[in-house]
């Protein structure tokens, strides 16, 4: 399991699971998008569409809800979405990276926010990172 | 933390109350207005926990109270009120929610639904067609940087100005439709940026307009005060300030998140993030949140414009006018004086998912009104009833002048999706004579009226806590959807 949706009464609660702190980022940017576009990121993708983000946070788990909430801005200022992530440099605070998408005409779900809820990136006891995130719809 | 039925007191049939002796943190008790039966459907998501946690909140004073349409949200649920003490309590934006400023407005026809049955359909797609819905969609409207800066001043009053109503219209919205202390400086420029093409937008998710008819009086004389005739068309418009409003809740909350630490303050939830209303993080939010919220007012009004256009098309100019007969906010924070502990105290009263409900007797409520109290408006799921309420003076004793907001949803998303076929339920809900517009099936199911609780349950709660009174009960005919 990389990203999974489990249920929320209102809103839509997502949990990433993965094997490196990389994977988790890569991997909430694709539940994210699939949220906004189902399928979208899963058909042959060009990427044409380049944005460079530099974000610093409080801590790690901050530093991925505030790089999902960049990427959801950069999303609608673009009328795009992104599917990949190319990190330049990451720490527990900062984030140099690069996300590719796609134009897009219309979505499936606008996503209001992405809220800090219930984050929590950890490692499990199976060693992997895991978090819920829970987007406001 | 769990909760269950048996960590809550009875205090009437109506109110229950988890003291402050449940967990450490909590500054005051914990109240639930709710009826036995929604009360179980309260305990099976994550609602009271969230309840607990607001009633930590630095400065919270009285109780950390929940309507009977609470559910579970991020941080505060949904339907919730928390008063703090004005100036040095906390200020919390997820205590007001992304959506800033989401409110109802609901216009008076002089249309009767007998005399037009026929021409429903045709209104929904005119509706429709005039009113932009659906995700991230844009509008007719295109404002320049300058125009952004007057709205976010100026509120309804920008829209009233620019032609897009008419002054009486202002009378009869919340604060006029306008918030004063807005500095449109607050506002970031990506938030300013979301909102150049959204006025005059829905959205999506459970954002509406909705066509509807009177279908019972409960109240007459109220009812005559506020235009309101059985068998009369109105029309509910839910919406709020789009994306700009979403971006600045997003912006000032990390934000403060970091500045919590200077004013050594911890929270159980990050979404409970929060500063000093007095403090510059504090004011520089409030002001923000002020703009947001005359962005919101000024969004509605110009649907308005669009709901009139659409409304003349189809009965032509001279069949009468749609008034505004009321604009309440259900997400937002208001500077308010209410009574603590037997005196008055100035609060910072955050109500999200809650409305406003004085009662009669304030300055600022339209001069019809004023003797009779504020409407407040509850709109029911697609399919149901929706109703209009008046607010009392006993709402200020017990809920800080609040009252619920909707029905309150029951069912997630996904599971609303997974037990409704969406296509059959708009054949269905056209076979009763309602007709929905909507910009994908995915929409119709996922607001279907089985998501959400029964309204009249609702309802019944808050009209036997007396913090408001029915005056009327609306039924759907049209629903236009993102």
């Amino acid at each position: 399991m990389k990203f999974e949706f489990h249920p929320h009464t209102a809103d839509i609660r997502m949990k990433v699971e993965a094997n490196t702190i990389t994977e988790v980022f890569e991997a909430a940017l694709l539940g994210m998008s699939e949220i906004m576009k189902e399928g979208f990121c899963n058909r042959p993708f060009k990427g044409s569409l380049k944005v460079d983000l530099r974000i610093t946070s409080k801590d790690r788990t901050c530093l991925l809800i505030d790089f999902l909430s960049e990427a959801l801005s950069v999303s609608y200022d673009e009328k795009a979405v992104f599917c990949q992530l190319q990190i330049k440099k990451m720490g527990t605070n900062l984030l140099e990276a690069s996300i590719y998408g796609e134009a897009i005409d219309k979505l499936d779900e606008e996503i209001k926010a992405v809220t800090y809820h219930e984050a929590n990136l950890i490692k499990n006891k199976q060693n992997k990172w895991e978090t819920f995130i829970i987007f406001d719809i | 933390m769990k909760i269950g039925k048996q960590h809550l007191s009875k205090i009437e049939d109506y109110l229950w109350e988890i003291p402050k002796s449940f967990h450490k943190n909590m500054l005051v008790p914990a109240r639930v207005l709710a009826h036995e039966p929604i009360l179980d459907d309260i305990i099976g998501d994550r609602s009271l926990v969230q309840l607990v946690n607001v009633a930590s909140l630095p400065g919270i004073q009285g109780a950390s109270w929940v309507m009977p349409d609470v559910h579970e949200g991020y941080g505060f649920p949904i339907g919730g009120v928390a008063a703090t003490s004005h100036p040095d309590g906390a200020i919390s934006p997820g205590g007001i929610g992304y959506d800033i400023n989401c409110g109802v407005r609901l216009l008076t026809s002089t249309i009767m639904l007998e005399e037009v049955k026929d021409k429903i359909e045709a209104l929904s797609k005119e509706m429709y067609a005039q009113i932009p819905s659906g995700m991230g969609k844009g509008g007719f409207l295109h404002l320049s940087q300058k125009e952004m800066e007057d709205v976010l001043s100026l509120g309804a009053k920008w829209a009233v100005d620019k032609g897009y109503g008419n002054t009486k219209d202002l009378a009869f919205i919340e604060n006029n439709g306008h918030l004063p202390d807005a500095d449109p400086s607050k506002v970031s420029e990506r938030a300013k940026s979301r909102g150049l093409d959204q006025l005059g937008t829905i959205g999506s998710g459970n954002h509406f307009v909705e066509v509807d008819y009177v279908d019972e009086i409960y109240e007459p004389e109220v009812a005559e005060a506020f235009g309101l005739k059985k068998g009369q068309l109105v029309v509910l418009i839910h919406t709020g300030s789009r994306g700009l409003g979403h971006q600045i809740a997003t912006d000032h909350i990390k934000i403060m998140m970091i500045a919590m630490e200077k004013y050594d303050i911890r929270v159980p939830d990050r979404e409970l993030t929060c500063v000093p209303f007095s403090s510059l993080e504090g004011q520089n939010y409030y002001k923000a949140m002020c703009a947001a919220a005359n962005y919101a007012w000024a969004n509605r009004q110009v649907i308005t414009w669009e709901a009139r256009k659409a409304w003349a098309n189809i009965f032509g100019k001279d069949h009468g006018q749609l008034e505004l007969m009321y604009d309440v906010a259900h997400n937002m924070a208001k500077l308010e004086t209410h009574q603590v502990d037997g005196k008055p105290h100035a609060l910072i009263v955050h109500r999200k998912g809650a409305t406003r409900a004085f009662g009669p007797g304030f300055s600022e409520l339209p001069e019809s009104y004023n003797l009779l109290g504020q409407p407040v408006i509850i709109p029911g799921s697609m399919g149901t009833s929706s109703y209009i309420l008046i607010g009392t003076s006993k709402s200020h004793d017990l809920t800080f002048g609040s009252c619920c907001h909707g029905a309150g949803r029951r069912l997630s998303r996904t599971a609303s999706k997974k037990q409704v076929n969406a296509p059959q339920l708009k054949e269905q809900l056209k076979e009763r004579g309602i007709y929905v517009q909507a910009g994908s099936f995915k929409g119709i199911a996922e607001e279907a009226p089985i998501a959400y609780k029964d309204v009249n349950l609702v309802v019944e709660t808050v009209s036997d806590a007396g913090i408001a009174k029915k005056v009327a009960k609306l039924r759907p005919v049209a629903v236009v959807k993102g």
